[in-house]
């Protein structure tokens, strides 16, 4: 449907510097159909130099700044604003996708109307305007907005629009609104807003199962770096910082903690007052003028009744509630979408309490000023289906990829309500369950098109601005309704502003300069707080763990998607295929209940379960884990589509079945005390339903067998000092750093015989491959050449999160092969993250294989361990290749020539890290359908049938750091300046990247400061890579199996 | 002493007597001559599985290798099992000619020659698996060492460039030995042929009359080329086991794998000649010529091969819990208990259990007995290279990333087209070459006949 | 010149032949043997054959080659591969010892035609199918007058039949 033709094609690079100065106001069909040939050479543009553009990302509400990276006027990657004060120049993964939205094949090219038969006919955006605006005008003031929630500009002009049009309701929706904790503030200090945290330098973080570092986090990305930069072991104080992960599931957040308290769900509110309780009585500190109130709140809450309602021990209780009262700087966060209960208010309010009795008010808890509420509760959302069933909302318009027919649940009645009404208008750019169901399709710009801002916190605003001309004949939201307004008369339109959405932007910018806030991407001031004391409706909250609906034995545990969202990431093929985070399992949903309920259940991982709730039942796939509580299931929420190219799954007869399962279609539409959405509602009936569905995971064992891969170590072992217990690196000194790269004759003896530590210091030639053992930056690339490339990865500060996966997949043009093909272990990312829980037993195999998974409840040694080409210095894959298609570059690089690459796949059986990839399928034709090939990016070839590939250090990025340096006249570029995508995005900074030779490098300093815990991936094979890794630090927390 | 009375020399001149033709002769060419039914039927099926594993390359070559049931990271699967199975059946030919000759074990005489008959097919057959293997075949030629403006050479460390050098030179240098045994036996086809068979043979065979120059040069030829064949035999095999030794990967490196390759080289080429000969020499009624003497000889061989091949597997075993290398131990004990067990069991079966009847000269001289077992035995080396590859690569360093793979139709289907292509030859070489060294079993005849009448 | 064919059954008788002959005198001759006996071999052609020296030369030719081949190409473009020398011996002495075998085995083939003057399709008059069978042939050239006495002596040493193929 969207294919896009050359000539189209060249039209875009042609007019796309136009286009992106210009854009926003004019319409597709109104374009000049004329080439502007490049001879007429745009001053902005440079063919071959990237343009880049500060925009803020729409993914989700965070609002991380982004630089969208352009070539010849098109977007081809998006990186985060490095000035941006939220994500400081990260992104996490479903930023790093959110380009995919512009080129995504699916996307609607124009205007449709639904004819007399039902099927959507192509129309123009003049006839659809004016019908719209009829249909408007008769319907009285029986109109309804239901969206996402929108930066300021167009949020206010959609309550203008709505004003002039006549009135009507207007609903803010957001799946994952966090109503209750809005109510938990204005409870507990009388401030109807949403706190934000702030986790830098705290020395005790306390997570009450917001996974705020995983995906699902309130601000992943920032929390992340923040929590990562407390945590960072070559301080004293980042030694100190603890993270203590209460949930009854090991998720992202789980996996880097301290210390993990599986309580039971529902009560972490309780807990979080019994730590509060102790904490106040160890030391009498709070807010000031608040001790009564509090002894009041905290009075029922010691340590054994709350052992006995969370299922954690009370001495865990009173070990914690000692270290909050000890602790500098502590945090508690209340919980995420997962733990959102009935009684969510107060389980949000006892956290708050927490963080009184810790101080963390004022210091680590910012309030902001109450503001209107944007973001609408979910009673609002039943009222306007209420409205809509008794036909008292003629026209519907669905805006911002809100898509309740998929995120409510169906015993709302939304889908029913939705045929009542007459009109039903959507603006979804891309085709989903609602869009589908509309009357009339105006599709919307993606954001890389549009313009807009967003304000996500006090002090900061940031801007949208659009990086290439519309690709189809679509119109900014904005425009849209401006247009249907003056389509209804003057009388309408007078009151709206003349022009266009962009007008409106501006204006919204007025008082600013507006060029500075382009270039810098937004106003980036400090924010004013307000300092508020306890509030006396504290007392009425109501401290009772919530009640589940049915009589099943698993508490249905909806947890969202760390690479989905709610959802709207699945129509993103590169989150789709990254493999999530903890299970590594890809494009599908599953089931996570733990083993010992597997095991009576009788169920091996990729059985398929029956999981009945009163409000309906749905067969997915289990993946039993040793990490989740024995009475929880938990279900992925973001699959389960039936619209979509990659959201569902295309049957070759052209029909689309729902890919994996959507858990909200058996979740109540219940809410809590304030009228928020609980998610945490329902107990579930589970037992298997006798079939097998082979699960597209990427990793089989979380097993190590203690080879030298995601290694750890204790705190103690850390802070005793001395050398790395991995011994690299130990005798590059020895080595004379003449050696040319000959000398390290038959160095790459496989299997080295020398055991590591023993480096022979005698330098006789028999003995200089010993001596070479050690990776050393010289021996490993000519002497000539001043370059050795070199990474250093923090295990320690790695969460998992794929942010580099989808950036590396986006960078390098990395090919989607779709869930068969996963499932054949041909995904072709060249950089994964492997999940190591604990040292590894080398147990013996058993004769059937399959997943085998060695979590321990309450335990929390997991390694996230990112694996991608170590780039050895004696690398295994060279010498093989009959044909020399990789080699060993100048600068100390495994290059892999393409073009000479005869596939004969040798040099990846000799590859110990299995980090190649090879093309089964000519993938230029199979995997890029149009437009998507307008975001390849033009610095790397897209690899032919029949060749091997693998991760080139990001080749194209070091030579463009090289010519720059040249062009500026610099021998070498700076350090930093060039920079990996994988290094560029982590929002961590668990990736150093730059040149070994050079003593100051930010790389070499890295592995200098965790010289004590550095170690070479499987080492003894002596490879001499060019990764440094540094191990995770295991923080003693004692364990607390529940 | 006065010389004998002059008489006119024409009365010397007598019409020359007819050629006494010789039982050899006819026994041995009768082989040549007819087609039954059943040949072509066999030949038909041949040529079918030729011509269907042929579609399916032709649509992996246009659809990518993705149609064949690799998985990472295992990125050799059952090409090049298949490809070292028929380096391995192509060792017994240059054996029996070469070594044996120098070891003058006469009995070879009445299998050399289809011995070498299916070296030569065996070899064209294997190389056919290096290109179906190659992801890219259209440019396998820059495996070659050939002049480019580049100035791009090939790398000469690599196994697999050993591997082409060693396989062209096998290939050439048995097809020579090949040539060089059969032309006093073309010759002698082609004084009892005629029409196009006669023209045919009066080419190939250069002409030969057995005079004393020719067969002097021939015989020096016969020695000189065993000579250099004897050496060229263990290398090839060894190189092919160094494909694998050369690597890093748990179980492939090992220093026991050239003699361990040879062995079981040689195993599979003794236990094919028998698979192949038995029903010939039942079909064509050779029993005289090919006797039990001569099979009872191969199954000593096999026994003696099938010892070492067990021996093999066991050093294997130990050396890996001997070596203390956690990565081999692991491997080694998923290869016997792991997802690829059952492979694993036929292959210590059919190659070390099985073979061990041949201690009776019983089963050394029960010839259907010989027939089920070195079909047996091809089976169990199959199997032996499917576990040594696929076993090595599914469980290696990194836990993360093990695998496993399974074959699609559509390998096995050019894996059983390489039969059908080694059994067409094998067919058509049956009606155009004679099957046995007729030569040299007469030589030994004459000898015979000498002594029996008393010399 | 006229020639005789002498026909044997046995190769001793056929060398014996040619012994007496040689001592006679007469040494243009030829032989015919439907196999290999070296006894006749021997006293046709004492000396040994010139094949050998074709091997020889092949051989070592080969041996040059898979070095100089291997050496040159590794340096004539120096690339750094897994941290080994450019010019490491031990590999490029298996394509050394594999181009050895090669060449040697060829020219020993050409020796083969060059030394035994194949191929050569002027057939001999003598020749004829029944030496490809088992019969042994004798072909002497001779003078006229020296007919008879050949004829004898061919029938002294078990000739089964004497014929003259030429006059």
């Amino acid at each position: 449907m969207s294919e896009i033709d050359r000539r189209e094609f060249l039209k875009i690079v042609g007019v796309g510097a136009g286009a992106a100065a210009a854009a926003g106001c004019y319409r597709y069909s109104e374009l000049p159909e004329k080439l502007i040939p490049y001879v007429i050479q745009d001053e902005e543009i440079i063919p071959g130099l990237p343009v880049i553009y500060a925009s803020t990302c729409q993914e989700c509400s965070a609002g991380c700044g982004v630089h969208v990276r352009t070539r010849e006027s098109r977007p081809i990657k998006l990186e985060g604003n490095p000035q941006h004060p939220i994500n400081r120049g990260s992104l996490c993964a479903r930023g790093q996708a959110g380009i995919g939205r512009t080129y995504h094949p699916d996307r609607y090219v124009g205007p449709l109307q639904r004819g007399s038969d039902g099927a959507f006919a192509k129309t123009t955006w003049d006839d659809a305007q004016h019908t719209v605006a009829a249909r408007i005008a008769a319907a009285q003031g029986k109109v309804a907005v239901l969206g996402a929630p929108t930066g300021p500009a167009l949020s206010r002009l959609i309550d203008a629009w709505l004003a002039a049009v006549g009135g009507g309701s207007r609903v803010v929706y957001e799946p994952f609104a966090r109503e209750a904790l809005r109510e938990a503030t204005s409870a507990v200090f009388g401030v109807a807003s949403e706190p934000i945290f702030d986790l830098e330098g705290c020395d005790l973080v306390i997570d009450f199962g917001a996974d705020s570092v995983g995906g699902s986090g309130r601000s992943p990305v920032e929390h992340a770096r923040q929590l990562m930069a407390a945590r960072d072991v070559a301080k004293e104080e980042g030694r100190a910082s603890r993270l203590v992960y209460v949930g009854p599931r090991l998720d992202e957040t789980a996996s880097v903690a301290d210390e993990w308290l599986p309580a039971k769900p529902g009560s972490e509110g309780v807990l979080a007052l019994a730590v509060a309780r102790v904490a106040f009585e160890t030391r009498s500190k709070g807010a000031p003028g608040s001790e009564a109130s509090l002894q009041g709140v905290l009075a029922g809450f010691s340590p054994e009744s709350a052992a006995e309602r969370t299922g954690v021990s009370a001495d865990a209780i009173r070990r914690l509630g000692r270290a909050v009262a000890a602790a500098k700087k502590a945090v508690a966060l209340p919980p995420g979408v997962a733990l959102t209960s009935r009684r969510a208010v107060a389980t949000n309010a006892a956290v708050l309490v927490l963080d009184v009795v810790a101080g963390a008010v004022g210091t680590s808890l910012h309030i902001p000023p109450a503001t209107e509420t944007r973001v609408a509760s979910f009673r609002d959302a039943v009222k306007l289906i209420d409205a809509m069933k008794s036909g008292d909302v003629k026209v519907l318009l669905v805006h911002g990829g809100a898509n309740p027919v998929h995120t409510l649940p169906p015993d709302s009645g939304f889908t029913a309500a939705l045929e009542k009404v007459g009109t039903v208008v959507s603006f979804a750019s891309l085709p989903d369950e609602t869009s589908e169901r509309a009357h009339f399709v105006l599709p919307d710009h993606t954001p890389l098109e549009s313009w807009g801002d967003a304000a996500p916190r006090p002090g900061v605003r940031s801007l949208v601005q659009p990086t290439i001309r519309p690709l189809f004949d679509t119109q900014a939201l904005g425009d849209s309704l401006l247009g249907i307004a003056r389509a209804m008369g003057d009388g309408v339109a007078g009151s709206l502003p003349a022009g266009s959405f962009r007008g409106v932007v501006e204006s919204a910018w007025s008082g600013t300069s507006l060029r500075a806030a382009l270039e810098r991407g937004g106003e980036f001031g400090e924010g004013s707080y307000a300092s508020p004391s306890l509030s006396a409706s504290l007392a009425r909250i109501e401290w009772r763990e919530p009640q589940l609906e049915g009589e099943g034995e698993f508490v249905l545990l909806p947890v969202p998607s760390p690479l989905l969202g709610d959802g709207s990431g699945a129509h993103l093929p590169w989150l789709q295929e990254t493999p999530d985070p903890i299970t590594k399992i890809t494009w599908q949903s599953w089931a996570e209940i733990s083993e010992r309920a597997a095991a009576s259940l009788g169920v091996r991982p990729g059985d398929v379960l029956k999981v009945e709730t009163p409000f309906g039942s749905l067969e997915v796939p289990v993946w039993p884990r040793g990490g989740i509580r024995d009475d929880v299931i938990a279900v992925a929420i973001g699959q389960g589509h039936t619209v979509g190219r990659y959201a569902a799954v295309q049957t070759p007869d052209g029909s689309s079945a729902p890919r994996g399962v959507n858990v909200i279609s058996v979740l109540p539409s219940l809410t809590d005390e304030a009228g928020g959405r609980a998610w945490l509602a329902a107990k579930a009936r589970v037992r298997a339903a006798g079939r097998f569905e082979r699960l597209p995971f990427t990793q089989e064992t979380d097993d190590k067998r203690g080879r030298m891969l995601g290694e750890a170590i204790s705190l103690v072992a850390l802070a005793e000092g001395g050398p790395s217990p991995w011994a690299p690196n130990q005798a590059a000194a020895v080595v004379d750093h003449g050696t040319p790269i000959t000398g390290a004759a038959a160095a790459a003896t496989p299997l080295g015989e020398v055991a590591p530590g023993e480096h022979a210091g005698e330098g006789d030639k028999h003995h200089e491959p010993e001596i070479l053992r050690a990776y050393d930056a010289v021996a490993d690339s000519l002497p000539t050449d001043p370059f050795r490339w070199g990474m250093t990865i923090d295990v320690d500060r790695c969460t998992g999160c794929s942010a580099c996966v989808v950036a590396c997949s986006i960078e390098n043009n990395v090919p989607i092969v779709g869930e068969t093909q996963v499932k054949r272990a041909r995904i072709m990312s060249w950089l994964r993250i492997e999940r190591y829980v604990g040292t590894g037993e080398p147990t013996l195999q058993p004769a059937r294989p399959g997943p085998q998974n060695h979590e321990e409840l309450g335990k929390t040694d997991v390694r996230n361990s990112p694996m991608l080409c170590q780039h050895c210095g004696a690398a295994p894959c060279e010498p093989v290749c009959p044909v020399l298609a990789t080699y060993h570059s100048p600068s100390g690089l495994n290059g892999m020539i393409y073009n000479r690459c005869i596939g004969t796949r040798y040099c990846s059986n000799n590859c110990p890290y299995k980090v190649r990839r090879f093309n089964w399928y000519d993938y230029q034709i199979e995997t890029w359908p149009q437009p998507q090939p307008l975001m390849l990016n033009p610095d790397v070839t897209v690899r032919a049938q029949g060749v091997m590939e693998k991760c080139t250090f990001c080749i194209q990025r070091i030579q463009a750091g090289r010519l720059l340096a040249k062009t500026e006249g610099n021998a070498t570029p700076a350090d930093g300046a060039v920079k990996t995508a994988c290094q560029q995005t982590c929002p961590t900074g668990a990736i150093h990247f730059g040149n070994l030779k050079d003593e100051k490098s930010e790389v070499r300093e890295a592995a200098a400061q965790g010289a004590g815990r550095a170690y070479h991936a499987l080492h003894d094979l002596n490879t001499r890579p060019a990764i440094t890794y540094l191990a995770r630090v295991r923080r003693e927390g004692e364990d607390h199996s529940a | 002493m006065t010389p004998p009375p002059a008489e006119p020399v024409a009365a010397l001149i007598r019409p020359p007597p007819v050629a006494r033709d010789s039982q050899v002769n006819r026994d041995l060419l009768r082989v040549m001559d007819g087609v039954s039914v059943g040949y072509f039927g066999v030949l038909a099926l041949a040529l079918g599985f030729m011509f269907a594993a042929g579609g399916v390359w032709i649509y992996q070559v246009y659809k990518g290798l993705g149609i064949a049931g690799y998985a990472h990271p295992i990125f050799w699967g059952s090409y090049i099992v298949t490809f070292v199975f028929w380096v391995g059946i192509a060792h017994a030919g240059t054996l029996i000619s070469a070594i044996l000759y120098l070891f003058r074990a006469k009995w070879r005489n009445a299998i050399n020659r289809s011995a070498e008959a299916m070296t030569v097919f065996a070899v064209l057959t294997a190389a056919q698996f290096l290109g179906i293997h190659v992801g890219r075949i259209w440019k396998s030629y820059f495996i070659l060492p050939y002049p480019n403006q580049r100035a791009l050479w090939v790398n000469f460390k690599s196994p697999l460039l050993w591997d082409t050098f060693a396989i062209t030179t096998y290939a050439t240098i048995s097809i020579v030995f090949f040539y060089v045994g059969l032309i006093p036996d073309l010759a002698i086809a082609r004084d009892r042929s005629t029409g196009w068979r006669r023209a045919l043979y009066t080419v190939l065979s250069l002409g030969w009359e057995g005079t004393s120059r020719q067969w002097k040069s021939h015989n020096r030829t016969v020695l000189h080329l065993s000579g250099l064949a004897t050496p060229l035999v263990l290398s090839v095999h060894s190189v092919v086991s160094w494909d694998f030794a050369m690597s890093i990967v748990p179980t492939w490196h090992a220093t026991i794998f050239a003699p361990y390759f040879v062995a079981g080289a040689i195993f599979s080429g003794f236990a094919m000649v028998l698979t192949m000969m038995i029903p010939v020499r039942r079909i064509y009624g050779l029993e005289h010529i090919i006797t039990d003497y001569h099979f009872e000889n191969m199954s000593r061989f096999l026994l003696l091969t099938s010892l070492i091949v067990g021996y093999a597997y066991c050093a294997e075993y130990f050396i890996a819990w001997y070596s203390g290398v956690e990565a081999e131990q692991t491997s080694f004990w998923s290869r016997a208990f792991g997802p690829y067990w059952i492979s694993t069991w036929v292959m210590i079966s059919c190659n070390a259990i099985f073979p061990q009847i041949l201690w009776f000269k019983k089963a050394r001289t029960h010839v259907p007995t010989l027939f089920v077992l070195s079909v047996l035995i091809n089976i169990g080396m199959w199997f032996e290279r499917y576990v040594i590859i696929i076993g090595g690569l599914s469980r290696e360093y990194d836990p993360a990333v093990w695998g496993t793979y399974t074959p699609q139709w559509t390998e096995l289907i050019i894996v059983a087209g390489s039969f059908g292509f080694f059994c067409q030859f094998f067919l058509m070489f049956l009606k155009v070459f004679p099957v046995v060294a007729i030569a040299e079993v007469k030589e030994i005849e004459i000898h015979a006949r000498a002594h029996g009448e008393g010399h | 010149m006229p020639q005789l064919l002498g026909v044997f059954t046995e190769p001793a008788h056929v060398a014996a032949a040619v012994h007496r002959l040689r001592g006679r005198g007469f040494t243009d001759l030829e032989t015919f043997s439907p196999a290999p006996f070296a006894e006749i071999d021997d006293a046709m052609l004492p000396k040994p054959s010139g094949v050998r020296g074709w091997t020889l030369v092949g051989g070592l030719t080969g041996v040059v080659t898979g070095y100089a081949l291997t050496l040159w190409m590794a340096n004539n473009w120096q690339i750094m591969l897994g941290g080994k020398p450019f010019s490491s011996i031990p590999p490029y002495t298996i394509i050394a010892f594999e181009l050895t075998i090669l060449f040697g085995g060829l020219m020993t083939f050409f020796g083969l035609l060059v030394v035994g003057r194949l191929p050569s399709f002027r057939s001999h008059k003598g020749y004829s199918a029944r030496f490809s069978a088992e019969d042994f042939g004798l072909v002497v050239r001779c003078r006229e007058r020296d007919v008879a006495e050949i004829d004898g002596l061919l029938r002294e040493h078990h000739a089964t039949e004497v014929s003259l193929v030429e006059a």
